[in-house]
């Protein structure tokens, strides 16, 4: 326990210690501090566990314009009875004397049998010695009152009526010691600062964190040699789908899985020689009638691999090692697992001489550069790559092996009909997964709930 | 991808001499991944190029080959045969103009058997048959059955005892009454006619692709089987009963062709395909220096026959295999066979030097300096919904880009703003203690031949007294260190933003953007209970232009 205590503190200790739960009030008259000082104090004695604070609310309630006419006058109707009291009136002079009110008071006295009227004169029947919301009337006076004070059905027909009332919620502090407090001996105090007392949290401005591990393989492909290319995100189905060579009506490419875009197809896809041998390619080989108007349809990408085959078949390179990164797109029922949008990597080596085992190995370092060590490969199918593999990687805290990255060896049957010549390895898999291991989350919904709570806490991952 | 359940207590009753750990272990390097297991029960992942591995004798087969148990191509042992005929009548050439089929006899059925067999059936109607349109099977007692028969047509008013019925229904009232009538009856489109396969006595035999007739139901009972494919492509029909051919034989039934005649159709063959492979592709794509021999041995642990010849490597491909195209499929099936655990990774240094793309290079800059300024950084989805991005932002919804048929209702339309996502995120963090300040960098979408994708960057700014001067400064702050702009700010109005204090940002007397308070009106919608200040602006159209195309 630190020993250090402001000036501020220590009278306000010796005041609760001579009288115990105080107001801020009454501390102010014992310790003669200003209002701020006592407050401050207050505050830091709390954070040390020293003062015991126990907030009540209570309404006081004093009288409105209406209010303090009535308390001055008497309610209009107790008016109106007392017009009464010396024989019958005409309605004409009653509605002169009282003015507007009289609508109102005429009515309440008519209703409770008070009055009666027999053509146009006004009789007082009987007079009630006491009317409702007289007494609460009386007892709040001129001045301010704790609402639990009064009578609150004779209260309440006085809140019907407009400005009668006024209520003011008001919040009054009593302070106590803890007993850890009363121990304390004042005297040992050094007169420096509390260091050990608790401060306020300062919230910290920062990336995303699942932007910090997108970032971060953005720069291990880059160390690793690969180049970063960009596409966009909406794609013709004839670069997402058929010049990879998923046929037309495989299932993938239903809407079910796939993102179509209403009523907006491509007009330009390609040239026309790469629409006439992806084409020839899938009906050779798929045997079905390929159509030009099934390849217009525009889709959000289901993956990346799309602005890199675009590419490749633009620039047609010998070699190349390049990448992409970016959001794609799935029609999933979204759950902790699923997102409807989620980051993909996905890179390529370009080479005469590049072959599966290179795939392997920099698959390999890939890993080891994010922390992962215990990985496997095992055989796979996708429709564009042939050999194609995923890697299985061992999760210590589920203690199983999940599957993470797709690779394989681009088909002759893509690339050919796209002049791409030379053998094409290429990778990839989806970000978030492993971010979920680095940030340790069960839910991958967390990354794009943006709730400050969690992006302000969370720590960096190294 | 689709899913088989088996026992291990079967598989190695098929594969031969191997414990249950052998198999397990052996089962992924096939290319299939284990979802589960209980005990003796095992749920296998397959891919849909494989459909032989639909059963448990098609992977036994698989398993037999790279354990070593039994290696190369397993042949179809076809018994020719004249007393098994089909003829097709012309009228079925518009509707379902193919038919094919086989005889298998002297099979063992049991409970298990049936089970296998119609979850392949399932199986291949979905995948290559897709979803019975290419192609569909029907698996029928032979005994019940009076050859030779017909593949013709019918009027909708033909009846027949359908499986599981116990009266004569009209196909009419099949179409409209069964589920598999509602599911697959568009197939048959609009046409009066009907296919249907009759036998010599004049009773139904099927109603492809919808149902079997009920009595022809195959039993624990059934000795001898008939097996008929229908579908629109003599090839894909063929291909299909390639793969319950070779199932059947392995599950030890013999088989006997079937006689096909008439408009178009003939008698399938089964041959198996030469396919050569050149041995320096093999080793080129693999990283590997394997021997001819090797090869040989590698393709036939994958079930393919193979011999050289010269450099190539000679491969004759099983008719069921026809997942195999190219030459680059048999290097897989030599992978395989070698062992993908026994294939070392290498690394070969890189001889490129690798670059981080500028636009992502600037983004980064800007996420840099925007965290100076002490902004939180935002991530949200650009599938957003019309509520979010229009609704309670007063926006106008005119040009939205929609896509077709989301499982999701938050995620319909693709955003043309990042604004009204950081507005809702403050919404969903009125708990949160203030000042809250966040931005957001991302694509947004417009309707332009057909789409243009920009970059926009916004940020938000919420407290007791956020205030035009402070989110201007920000702005201002943030493009001038990060890239060197001055903007400039010009009275505008804005459905987002409060009359008098909304302006378009300009950047060289070019708008770029809007900023200012946000409307009280929407910070109500969205249950805000502070002051909201604000902007977006277009970084395509302005820093980032000369680094796009």
């Amino acid at each position: 326990m630190s020993q250090v205590f402001h000036e501020i503190e220590k009278k306000i200790i010796t005041s609760l210690r001579d009288t115990s739960k105080q107001t801020p009030a009454s501390l102010e008259k014992s310790t003669q501090l200003s209002p701020d000082q006592i407050r401050r104090g207050i505050e830091w004695l709390r954070l040390k566990e020293l003062a015991i604070v126990n907030e009540s609310k209570s309404s006081v309630i004093s009288l409105g314009k209406n209010g303090i006419e009535s308390f001055e006058k008497g309610l209009p109707e107790r008016r109106l009875l007392n017009l009464l009291k010396n024989g019958p009136k005409k309605l004409s002079d009653l509605q002169k004397e009282l003015g507007f009110v009289f609508g109102p008071s005429m009515g309440l006295a008519r209703k409770n049998n008070w009055v009666e009227a027999s053509n146009d004169q006004i009789n007082l029947k009987n007079s009630p010695s006491e009317l409702p919301g007289e007494k609460t009337l009386k007892l709040i006076g001129n001045g301010k009152l704790s609402k639990d004070k009064v009578d609150v059905d004779d209260l309440s027909t006085l809140l019907k009526r407009p400005d009668f009332i006024i209520e003011d919620v008001l919040k009054t502090q009593e302070i106590t010691l803890s007993d850890s407090a009363k121990s304390i001996i004042l005297s040992d105090s050094t007169g420096g600062i509390d260091v050990e007392a608790k401060v306020p949290e300062i919230f910290v401005a920062r990336t995303h964190p699942l932007k910090d591990t997108i970032d971060e393989i953005r720069e291990i492909f880059v160390t690793l040699g690969f180049s970063e290319i960009l596409g966009n995100m909406t794609q013709s189905s004839f670069w997402n789908f058929d010049s990879l060579f998923t046929p037309q009506d495989h299932p993938a490419r239903e809407l079910q899985d796939t993102f179509y875009l209403d009523k907006i197809n491509a007009k330009k896809i390609g040239t026309p020689e790469q629409i006439r041998k992806v084409s020839e390619s899938h009906k050779k080989n798929w045997r079905y009638q390929w159509d030009i108007n099934e390849a217009r349809k525009m889709v959000l990408r289901t993956h990346t691999t799309c602005v890199t085959i675009k590419h490749l078949a633009e620039q047609k390179p010998d070699e190349a090692r390049i990448f992409s990164l970016g959001r794609v797109f799935r029609n999933e029922k979204v759950s902790y697992k699923h997102l409807v949008e989620f980051n993909q990597i996905e890179g390529v080596v370009v080479g005469k001489d590049a072959n599966l085992r290179n795939l392997m190995g920099i698959q390999r370092e890939f890993y080891k550069r994010i922390g992962i060590t215990k990985i496997k490969f095992w055989p796979t199918f996708f429709p564009y790559t042939e050999p194609s593999l995923q890697t299985m990687v061992y999760n210590e805290k589920l203690g199983k092996w999940i599957e993470l990255f797709g690779m394989g060896i681009f088909r002759p049957e893509v690339t050919k009909p796209l002049g791409i010549t030379k053998p094409v390895l290429a990778w990839g898999g989806g970000i978030e997964r492993i971010a979920m291991l680095k940030y340790d989350l069960d839910d991958v919904r967390e990354f794009y709930n943006n709730n400050l709570g969690w992006l302000r806490s969370t720590t960096k991952c190294q | 991808m689709p899913v088989v359940e088996l026992s291990y207590s079967r598989l190695q009753k098929l594969v031969g001499k191997v414990s249950k750990k052998q198999i397990s272990d052996s089962l992924p390097f096939l290319g299939l991944d284990i979802e589960s297991e209980d005990k003796d029960l095992v749920r296998i992942e397959y891919s849909p190029n494989r459909p032989d591995y639909s059963t448990d004798f098609g992977i036994a087969l698989g398993l037999q080959g790279l354990l070593g148990i039994k290696t190369g191509s397993v042949k179809l042992k076809i018994k020719k045969s004249n007393n098994y005929k089909i003829s097709v009548k012309p009228d079925v050439s518009k509707i379902r103009p193919f038919v094919t089929g086989i005889i298998a006899k002297n099979g063992k059925i049991d409970d298990k058997t049936i089970k296998q067999l119609m979850t392949m059936q399932e199986d291949l109607h979905f995948g290559i048959g897709r979803k019975r349109k290419k192609s569909s099977i029907g698996i029928h007692d032979l005994d019940k059955i009076s050859f030779p028969l017909i593949y013709t047509t019918t009027n909708r008013n033909h009846k027949f005892i359908p499986l599981n019925s116990e009266t004569e229904v009209p196909i009419s009232e099949i179409l409209i009454n069964t589920d598999v009538g509602k599911d697959y009856g568009p197939l048959l489109g609009q046409s009066s006619k009907v296919p249907l396969i009759l036998d010599d006595d004049g009773n139904t035999v099927s109603f492809p692709p919808i149902i079997n007739a009920a009595v022809t139901i195959v039993t624990t009972k059934t000795k001898n089987l008939f097996v008929e494919v229908t579908g629109i492509n003599k090839d894909d029909a063929e291909d299909m009963l390639s793969v319950v051919a070779t199932m059947l034989q392995s599950a030890g039934f013999s088989l006997e062709s079937v006689n096909i005649t008439g408009s178009k159709n003939s008698s399938p063959k089964f041959d198996s395909r030469k396919l050569s492979v050149n041995s320096s592709l093999i080793n080129q794509t693999l990283g590997l220096d394997l021997k001819t021999p090797k090869i040989i041995s590698c393709l036939k642990k994958s079930r393919l026959d193979a011999s050289s010849k010269g450099n190539n490597v000679v491969c004759s491909v099983p008719a069921y295999r026809f997942d195999i195209f190219g030459s680059m499929d048999l290097v897989e099936e030599v992978a395989l066979g070698y062992g993908i655990q026994n294939l070392e990774p290498t690394l070969t240094p890189s001889q490129t030097v690798g670059e981080i793309n500028p636009i992502s290079l600037k983004l980064k800059s800007l996420d840099k300096t925007m965290i100076g300024l002490g902004y939180l950084e935002a991530l949200n989805s650009s599938l957003t919904s019309k509520r979010v991005l229009y609704d309670m932002t007063n926006r106008d919804s005119t040009k939205v880009i929609s896509v077709l048929d989301s499982k999701s209702q938050e995620h319909t339309i693709l955003r043309d703003s990042i604004l009204p996502g950081l507005l809702e995120n403050l919404s969903r963090n009125i708990h949160e203690s203030y000042p809250q300040k966040m931005f957001e960098t991302g694509t947004i979408f417009n309707i332009d031949n057909p789409i243009s994708e920009k970059i926009n960057f916004s940020g938000i700014s919420a407290h007791k007294d956020a205030n035009f001067t402070e989110i201007k400064s920000i702005l201002q702050s943030a493009l001038n260190i990060g890239f060197d702009v001055q903007i400039e700010t010009k009275t505008s109005t804005n459905p987002t933003f409060e009359k008098g204090h909304c302006a378009t940002v300009l950047l060289n007397n070019i708008p770029i953007g809007v900023i200012g308070k946000i409307d009280s009106k929407i910070i109500e919608n969205y249950k805000i209970r502070v002051p909201v200040v604000g902007f977006e602006i277009s970084l395509s159209d302005s820093v980032l232009k000369s680094l796009e195309k």
